[in-house]
């Protein structure tokens, strides 16, 4: 079994700088970022993407494209602490740039079986240490959006970024009228155009990797990417979705969205009410009692599904920091940036998937030719239609088991990602697009449940939100 | 008949009026000063009374509006901010007050003589920018890594370079209300003030006489 990274950092020895340990790396690296400006142009972000990612990219991705299919304990011992360094120099990398870069980095950080557990711990961090905009900065853009300076037009406005990520940082500050405490997301100037910029670079420094057959499948995840990303970078699609999903839960349900005060959004800047909680990372550390895991594994899934089935909302982005674990034992749930709303194709679709997974082997495979659209040929693939059934096996696993499911087995969440491995290596990856969207959504689901430890009754409350479903909010 | 003193200010300010409108409505090269008389209803000559060429004119608005960015630049002042912030804040002050002309702005800022002749260029232009670069000198000297000594000729020299690099890309910047150019001004600024730490501009500008 790999160590964890606090037992790397221990073993590290000091480096030509005299640091004794890899968080004096990671502070100090962060320090410099604060000084460090975005870059502006694609030539820049180019020089810079290109310096260090030919570095990292060569020997790190390329060692772990070769490695992904062994099994964990015949991963050499020796190659942690490189993971452990590339992944400090990434960091470095992907904040500065900031965009697209850091987002992937965030998106790699939520499959922790998928990346190394070390590279997926330090792309963790980026969730909330990107270096921020200086007040003066952020000043100017706030006035072009809403008219005035935040501190006229807020009270208490705190000039230090309380939290910053890829697309934005947030401020805390309080309502004139009320005196609501809220939280300000305001995004990056030139943020969207970036994005786009970076996902050209990195298609452009990957390409020559190729990495055979599989570049295809690549590519369209690039693709992907770039459309959830241009989403992501519409605030006011955001506030709309935070109000769909505010209407879907009630006091008992214990899980809690955000109040959005449009009068102070745009399509860059974000209010909302400030919600008080741990990060998941911070929630482990107080070692929680299993009842505690338990509970809130159950307030994720039950959030999960509410949109789902009661506001036809899929959040496709369910990582870590998108969740607070309240002091009261609430959940919060906020970041509706990466939110696909269901058309009735896809809900005509998604029922049928369910129907399936709870009928017979041949209803199944029914359904896994429909939603990965085969060709004749390809339906007579038995090897590729069987993988796709034992995929459907593995996202139906928890619903179809009676009783508590306990997502802390990592032999469960292993077999998903080999699972999911062996279909890119094989390029199966023709789908519907909403499949894109559901992926991110099982995946992401199980990759905080299993971080979490926590033992839910999915097919409870499958019945239970089934049952209760109410009329789409939007 | 004699021209009282309010007479002149009251002419002058139609002058001003009537020059903001149709610069912006036709550009610096396409108004005239035959234009902007007429605008203002006295003859061309008169014109001549108060400013002694087109290139006064504009100069003379886009200095009122770099002095309101002066005093809006001061009342926002917080007290927390580095070199490069307050740089920022006096500079995108004076691009948003300059904001309603960027039309001829633009085209002024064109005619202006480039870096290697710059110290002429500020004797020439008009007293608010000469302020602004005075009070751009004053934050370096203050503000800055130097201790308290004031920038050099050259160290202006490349403030001004910057400047003008800057507002050339604002001028032709269609990113929504121009964000494009504070990102670049952020940078460039950064980078402006890391150049003054560096340890071999210190040594060898430190000589230099200043002019300024």
């Amino acid at each position: 079994m790999n160590p964890t990274i606090s037992e790397l950092i221990k073993a590290l020895p000091e480096d030509e700088a005299g640091h004794t340990t890899a968080d004096d790396q990671l502070r100090d690296l962060l320090a410099k970022l604060a000084d460090k400006p975005v870059p502006i142009g694609r030539l820049t972000r180019l020089w810079t993407f290109g310096t260090l990612q030919a570095k990292l990219a060569a020997a790190y991705l390329a060692w772990w494209l070769r490695t992904f299919h062994s099994t964990p304990d015949a991963k050499q011992q020796a190659l942690n602490e490189t993971h452990l360094k590339s992944a400090i120099a990434l960091l470095g990398s992907m904040s500065y740039l900031r965009g697209a870069i850091m987002k992937v980095g965030q998106l790699l950080a939520n499959y922790p079986e998928v990346v190394p557990q070390e590279f997926a711990e330090v792309l963790g961090r980026l969730h909330f240490q990107a270096p921020p905009m200086h007040f003066s900065l952020l000043r100017e853009f706030v006035r072009n959006e809403l008219g005035d300076d935040p501190e006229n037009i807020f009270d208490d406005f705190e000039p230090e970024a309380f939290a910053a990520a890829s697309l934005g940082q947030v401020h805390r500050a309080r309502l004139k009228q009320s005196g609501q405490c809220v939280a300000i997301k305001i995004q990056y100037p030139n943020i969207a155009r970036t994005i786009r910029d970076d996902l050209r670079n990195m298609k452009a420094i990957i390409a020559p990797m190729r990495l055979g057959s599989d570049w295809d499948n690549i590519e369209l995840q690039f693709d992907d990417i770039r459309r959830m990303l241009d989403l992501e970078t519409d605030y006011e699609q955001e506030a709309e979705h935070l109000r769909i999903a505010r209407l879907a839960f009630t006091a008992a349900d214990e899980v809690v969205v955000p109040k959005v005060f449009p009068e102070f959004c745009t399509k860059r800047i974000l209010t909302m009410e400030y919600l008080q909680g741990r990060h998941l990372n911070e929630f482990l550390q107080t070692n929680p009692a299993q009842e505690l895991r338990d509970q809130h594994g159950r307030q994720i899934v039950l959030a999960m599904f509410r949109l789902s089935y009661g506001s036809h909302l899929l959040y496709a982005d369910p990582h870590p920091g998108n969740f607070f674990f309240m002091e009261d034992g609430r959940l919060g749930l906020i970041d509706f940036g990466c939110c696909h709303r269901y058309t009735d194709a896809d809900l005509d679709y998604v029922t049928a998937m369910e129907q399936a997974i709870y009928g017979s082997r041949d209803d199944l495979r029914l359904a896994v030719i429909r939603a990965t659209d085969m060709t004749t040929k390809q339906q007579a693939d038995e090897p590729r239609v069987q993988l796709l059934e034992r995929w459907c096996d593995w996202v139906s696993e928890p619903l179809l088991h009676d009783g508590s499911f306990d997502f802390g087995d990592p032999a469960y969440f292993r077999r998903g990602v080999e699972l999911y491995g062996e279909a890119l290596k094989r390029r199966y990856v023709r789908s519907l697009p909403v499949n894109t969207w559901l992926t991110k959504n099982f995946f992401g689901l199980r990759a905080i449940l299993s971080q979490l430890k926590a033992r839910v009754d999915l097919k409870a409350l499958t019945a239970q939100e089934t049952t209760v479903a109410r009329p789409t909010a939007g | 008949m004699r021209v009282t003193e309010q007479t002149k200010l009251r002419t002058r300010e139609r002058i001003l009026d009537a020059a903001r409108k149709l610069l912006d409505d036709k550009g610096f090269e396409r108004a005239t000063t035959r234009d902007i008389a007429i605008e203002a209803g006295i003859a061309t000559g008169t014109l001549f009374n108060y400013f002694p060429s087109k290139e006064a004119l504009a100069l003379t608005i886009l200095g009122e509006a770099v002095e309101q960015a002066e005093s809006e630049f001061q009342a926002r002042r917080w007290g927390g901010e580095s070199l490069a912030e307050l740089l920022f804040a006096l500079t995108a002050s004076v691009l948003r007050c300059l904001g309603p002309y960027r039309r001829f702005a633009c085209q002024v800022i064109e005619t202006q003589p480039g870096p290697s002749s710059m110290p002429t260029a500020l004797q020439a232009s008009d007293e608010a920018l000469r302020n602004y670069l005075e009070h751009v000198t004053e934050l370096i000297t203050h503000h800055g890594p130097t201790g308290g000594q004031p920038p050099t000729v050259i160290t202006l020299h490349l403030y001004w370079t910057l400047l003008l690099g800057v507002l050339s890309y604002w001028a032709q910047d269609r990113s929504p209300h121009q964000e494009d150019t504070l990102v670049l001004l952020d940078q460039s600024l950064r980078m402006f003030v890391h150049s003054l730490s560096e340890p071999h501009h210190r040594t060898e500008l430190s000589d230099e006489p200043d002019h300024l």
